[in-house]
């Protein structure tokens, strides 16, 4: 049972402006976040003995932890850098920290991530793109496979095939992520969208306009994490991980598997399994969203409906500002910016501490978190629940 | 043929042989002498029961298309726009693994997923390339 624990919990999170941030680096763009998160519950610098991060996409680092610990003038008595992909990472991370307040290791822990991936990349860069050794050097590129987006066309090509899906279905899930963005005064796009804007937008790769892909971004984001005594005596809002998650099939997208046997379905049975909920439970989704074929996936394999009808469902307006269970309440990575899935997490401890503003969902108690590295290589999901 | 640019792999002293064998014109599998399972790419031990008894088998270099998509942007440069759009496909080989290539020769733009395809060695400098070509019977 991946069940995580009861003890230590979520009190504090933090979020750096994003878009553009000329002139700051990755481990300066980490520190203001872990900064704003401490400010965010009363603590500071002194009152940290635990850090976690993930090094900058754009820029790969080796002991990233480290060095962001000796900028911040910490000494921690746990320090580690976690990289699992998408949104999954910074579900790991807070799961460390649990594990590692929940056995001593540190006290209060901070999960931080973030970077300069728009203004800090190469010049003529498009797009994300991820080295690691074996896929992508040598039995991808010389076929001209190269990014992200490639391999998200892939595999909405075949989810169109297998369930007779279109790109109206695509642009739906754009659609309802734009109206949450224009509830978000940090978010990267201020217009609204129509259906006819997401098929005017240009191809990218087929079937994926422009529309359909998320935004490069520098920015950071950030969560603190304590014993629940210890909480209660700071008078802190709490939020508790209640059940996590993952499961890995694949690394390449020629080794992925059938759209139905996605690690995503394995990994939501067992977080719901856990927390002993299930989607009908839920107050909210913010579920990783790098391309609009992603959510579809992600709603399909979390039983939010049948495989295939994520389409359909969307357009009950289940997904949208007001909806039954409103997807991506920040405006996802598609509208408010790519900052590596960690402003998922921190939107659904915002919800859940009823501090979203605006776009607050009326009294938030359970938030479902999604992620995927790669090419739904790692599949995480999460359940929180305001304590 | 259409003009090819391509980015040519670094082969390690295990993969050599498959590239090797695409310049003779053969498409080498590695098949498990203890559990049977052919598997691509080639690795050191075999994924299926980790045996590190392996042989290498030429494939018949038919299969049929999982799924495509016609590249729209250049994310090579400036150099790369001649090559837009190009196809990426995956295609399930007759002998059981997927594979990842690109689609070349005629009706790429009429391509559709289940399309039977078959291997079309296509040099670039020093190498040639495992590429794909739709068969019309
Ligand atoms: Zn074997």
């Amino acid at each position: 049972m991946p069940r995580v624990t009861d003890e230590a919990v979520i009190i504090g999170l933090g979020e750096t402006p994003v878009g553009k941030l000329p002139g700051l680096n990755s481990v300066q763009i980490q520190a203001m976040a872990v900064h704003d998160a401490l400010r965010s519950c009363g603590l500071s610098i002194r009152d940290v003995d635990g850090l976690i991060n993930l090094d900058p996409y754009s820029f790969p680092n080796s002991m990233f932890a480290t060095t962001l610990a000796e900028y911040l003038g910490l000494k921690p008595s746990f320090c580690t850098t976690v990289d699992v992909g998408g949104t999954v990472t910074g579900m790991t991370m807070l799961q460390q920290a649990i594990w590692a307040i929940n056995s001593g290791h540190c006290r209060t822990a901070v999960c931080v991530y973030g970077e300069n991936a728009l203004t800090g990349r190469s010049p003529g860069a498009h797009g994300y793109m991820l080295k690691n050794l074996l896929g992508g050097e040598e039995w991808e590129e010389p076929f001209g496979l190269q990014g992200m987006v490639s391999m998200y066309a892939l595999l909405a090509q075949r989810y169109f095939h297998d369930y007779g899906a279109d790109e109206s279905d695509l642009g739906a899930i754009a659609v309802s992520t734009r109206e949450h963005a224009l509830l978000n005064p940090t978010a990267m796009m201020k217009k609204p969208m129509t259906l006819e804007d997401h098929r005017r937008s240009r191809i990218i790769c087929s079937p994926l306009r422009l529309l359909d892909c998320s935004l490069v971004a520098d920015g950071g984001g950030a969560l603190v994490l304590t014993g629940a005594a210890n909480a209660r005596r700071l008078g802190a809002p709490m939020v508790r991980m209640r059940s996590f998650a993952m499961r890995m099939t694949h690394n390449t997208v020629a080794q992925m598997p059938d759209i139905e046997d996605l690690g995503m379905r394995d990994a939501g049975r067992d977080a719901y399994e856990a927390a002993g909920i299930g989607p009908e439970d839920l107050d909210m989704a913010q579920l990783h969203d790098a391309f609009t074929i992603s959510v579809l996936v992600t709603i399909d394999a979390l039983g939010f409906c049948e495989p295939g009808g994520a389409g359909d469902y969307i357009r009950t307006g289940a997904t949208a500002p007001g909806g039954k269970c409103p997807v991506n309440t920040h405006g996802g990575l598609l509208s408010q910016a790519h900052i590596g899935g960690m402003l998922h997490l921190v939107e659904a401890v915002r919800q859940l501490r009823g501090e979203a503003g605006r776009r607050q969902v009326p009294d938030a108690r359970l938030a479902l978190v999604s992620g995927n590295g790669g090419i739904f290589s790692l599949c995480g999901v999460s359940i929180l629940e305001r304590v | 043929m259409e003009d090819i640019l391509a980015i040519l792999p670094s082969p390690t002293k295990e993969t050599a042989p498959f590239w090797e064998g695409c310049n003779r014109s053969e498409l080498l599998l590695r098949a498990c002498e203890d559990c049977a399972q052919v598997f691509y790419y080639p690795r050191l031990y075999c994924p299926k029961c980790g045996s590190e008894k392996l042989a290498w088998r030429a494939s018949a270099g038919r299969g049929t298309l999982y799924s495509f998509t016609h590249v729209g942007v250049s994310f090579y440069g400036p150099t790369w726009e001649s090559q837009i759009p190009y196809t990426l496909v995956l295609v399930d080989l007759d002998d059981g693994p997927r594979m990842l290539s690109r689609l070349v020769g005629p009706d790429r733009d009429k391509v559709k997923i289940g399309d039977r395809v078959r291997v079309e060695f296509v040099e670039f400098e020093t190498q040639k390339l495992p590429y794909f070509s739709i068969v019309r019977e």
